[in-house]
């Protein structure tokens, strides 16, 4: 014990106050405490447990336990036709079921060859970006309870959550498990009236992001709760594999959408959101997000303009003029404009191969590596899920937090646990 | 189950196949590797190539090196095929996109000892990004890291027996199975 390290006079404080502050300056050891966190916690979303070895309210170590909700949903790829595990895998992540299912597609599509209708791909893409969009205001709205802004403020991004859900459910019939992308293609056109719907949101959603931001962004008790709390430094992110925005707002402007373009992103326009020098830590991720925000609605407008056929109104008027002549490069009714490029049913078969094509979810890199022997069933499906690989560099994140901040961390990394136990 | 045989034959036909730029880059380094049908990925085809287990730690090492800069791991996986245990790492650059590669490790399964599991290198001491995966593989396919800091159970309760995802993997007659005449159900 360094008892020349003491101050001569130590501060006066209560006997019932426990300053942490004051035990680190004045180098007392505490006897460390293991504390068991969860599997029901309710700022969790899910069921984490996190075994903390605390020195008084500092943190000195973490073990998350992960696996609560583990499905066997690589058990159930060997064990299932292709066809009935795409109805599976939206369980897998039920924030984001596009992209899940869009990630098991896009390989099956590369192993088959398979060239998609570009009226398809901008469907996916239109629909992609509108789960980003829930996904992202799903997040905002609980991690700002995690806080502690229990009321009004949620209310908000779920409010127009809703009318996203709304039109998703309009198409794919689900609110959340969409299963809406199929190898091949998508499952069916918008209903009638749908596209206008769309355009109705995405004129109005700029002006709520305003609001949101005007509320959080800037508010002290934000800040204090955020800014410089846990930093993850960019070599830390990339040594865990860490991707996406958590991944982006270190600093290192990695987005599969524009560094491996895939689908119809290099038709687009749009900005990659990277922060430098902005700190690293959960406020920069809360940036990034709401930024992303932006970039999406974006997206979705030039896709609504751009994409081939147009409405559902006008490609059905156009199909109608056109008497469906058959021809395959007629621009009223020509391949271009189909939804599906081969007709599923329960024999569907994948070529004999292996291969790995992952998408960009909103949590980061999410892709399936298949191994096919050509029969109806998968012989091994492994997944590489985002929150997986985010999750593990919580226990770095962690190191000297208090123990307030650890659910400021946690949430700042948007972990979806039945994305990291499948 | 019936066509597998056959397909992997054909697989293996052409044994010799040139090394790629990676497998060359390894050469020069005195690193032996041997070059797999290419697999899928976001460019198209990608350099799969094979390495001892001995050479892992080396190869791997190497490759993250400031000369070909392949960062970022993206997966453990491992695979049981017909007589291997296959560990296989998807390697990617976070710089530059148009770099990929896919490296394994293949561990026979006459080699295995009955009742041993199959050991593979741990690259967790020096890249943290195979921590977790690796104990997921390890819990599920018994594959076992040697050299890993914390190789237990992942997915699965600290106690279960077997790993699940084997082919010759037998469910265990618990509490919640029905065929369990001490069941609760």
């Amino acid at each position: 014990m360094a008892t020349e390290n003491l101050p001569e006079t130590a501060p006066q404080l209560p006997s019932f106050v426990r300053s942490t502050q004051y035990a680190e300056d004045a180098q007392l050891k505490t006897d460390e405490m293991i504390i068991n966190m969860g599997p029901q916690h309710p700022a969790t979303h899910g069921v984490l447990r996190l075994l903390l070895t605390l020195d008084g309210e500092i943190v000195r170590h973490t073990e998350p336990v992960v696996g609560h909700l583990h499905r066997a949903q690589e058990w159930q790829a060997q064990n299932r036709t292709w066809y009935q595990y795409q109805a599976l895998i939206d369980r897998v992540d039920y924030l984001s079921g596009m992209f899940t299912s869009w990630a098991l597609a896009r390989t099956c599509e590369e192993l088959d060859g398979l060239k998609i209708p570009k009226r398809a791909e901008y469907l996916r893409v239109i629909m992609s970006e509108m789960n980003r969009i829930t996904s992202h205001l799903l997040w905002l709205g609980t991690y700002l309870i995690d806080l502690g802004a229990m009321f009004g403020f949620p209310f908000y991004p779920f409010r127009d959550r809703e009318k996203l859900l709304d039109l998703l459910e309009a198409v794919s019939g689900q609110r959340m498990m969409f299963n809406y992308i199929r190898i091949g293609g998508v499952q069916s056109n918008p209903p009638l009236g749908w596209f206008d719907k769309l355009k109705e949101f995405v004129d109005t959603f700029p002006s709520c992001i305003d609001d949101y931001e005007a509320i959080v962004t800037e508010n002290p008790i934000f800040l204090k709760r955020t800014k410089g709390v846990g930093v993850m430094s960019k070599e830390l992110a990339m040594s865990y594999g860490v991707t996406g925005p958590c991944l982006r707002a270190s600093g290192v402007p990695f987005d599969l959408r524009k560094d491996r373009p895939y689908s119809v992103y290099p038709e687009i326009d749009f900005k990659v959101i990277s922060l430098t020098g902005q700190g690293d830590d959960t406020w920069a991720r809360y940036i990034c997000r709401v930024a992303e925000l932006r970039e999406s609605n974006e997206i979705i407008r030039q896709c609504i303009e751009k994409i081939p056929g147009g409405t559902t109104e006008e490609l059905r008027k156009k199909r109608e003029e056109c008497k469906a002549c058959g021809k395959a490069d007629c621009a009223n009714c020509g391949g271009d404009l189909a939804i599906m490029v081969k007709k599923q049913n329960s024999g569907i078969r994948i070529k004999a191969g292996e291969g790995f094509v992952p998408v960009e979810s909103p949590r980061g890199v999410l892709g399936t590596y298949i191994t096919s022997n050509g029969t109806d069933k998968a012989a091994r499906i492994a997944w590489r899920n985002p929150s997986f690989s985010n999750l593990s560099v919580l226990p770095e994140l962690l190191v000297g937090a208090p123990i307030a901040d650890i659910m400021s961390v946690f949430g700042s990394i948007d972990v979806i646990l039945p994305d990291v136990d499948r | 189950m019936t066509e597998q045989p056959e397909a992997a034959k054909s697989a293996e036909l052409p044994q010799e196949i040139p090394l790629g730029p990676y497998g060359q880059f390894l050469k020069d380094l005195g690193i032996g590797s041997t070059r797999l049908p290419d697999s899928v990925g976001t460019a198209g085809k990608v350099e799969t190539i094979e390495i001892d287990g001995m050479d892992l730690h080396q190869a791997m090492k190497s490759v993250r090196g400031s000369e070909t800069r392949m960062d970022f791991l993206l997966m453990v996986s491992g695979v049981e095929t017909n007589d291997t245990w296959d560990s296989v790492y998807h390697l990617w650059s976070y710089e530059d996109s148009t770099k990929e590669l896919v490296v394994k490790v293949r561990v026979p399964k006459a080699s295995v000892a009955e009742g041993k599991l199959p050991a593979v290198p741990s690259i967790t001491p020096f890249w943290p990004a195979a921590n977790w995966h690796e104990r997921e593989e390890y819990d599920l396919l018994g594959i076992k890291y040697f050299g890993h800091p914390y190789l237990r159970r992942l997915m699965n309760p600290w106690d279960w027996e077997g790993h699940p995802l084997r082919k010759d993997y037998k469910q265990p007659v618990d509490a919640l199975n029905d065929k369990n005449p001490h069941s609760m159900r």
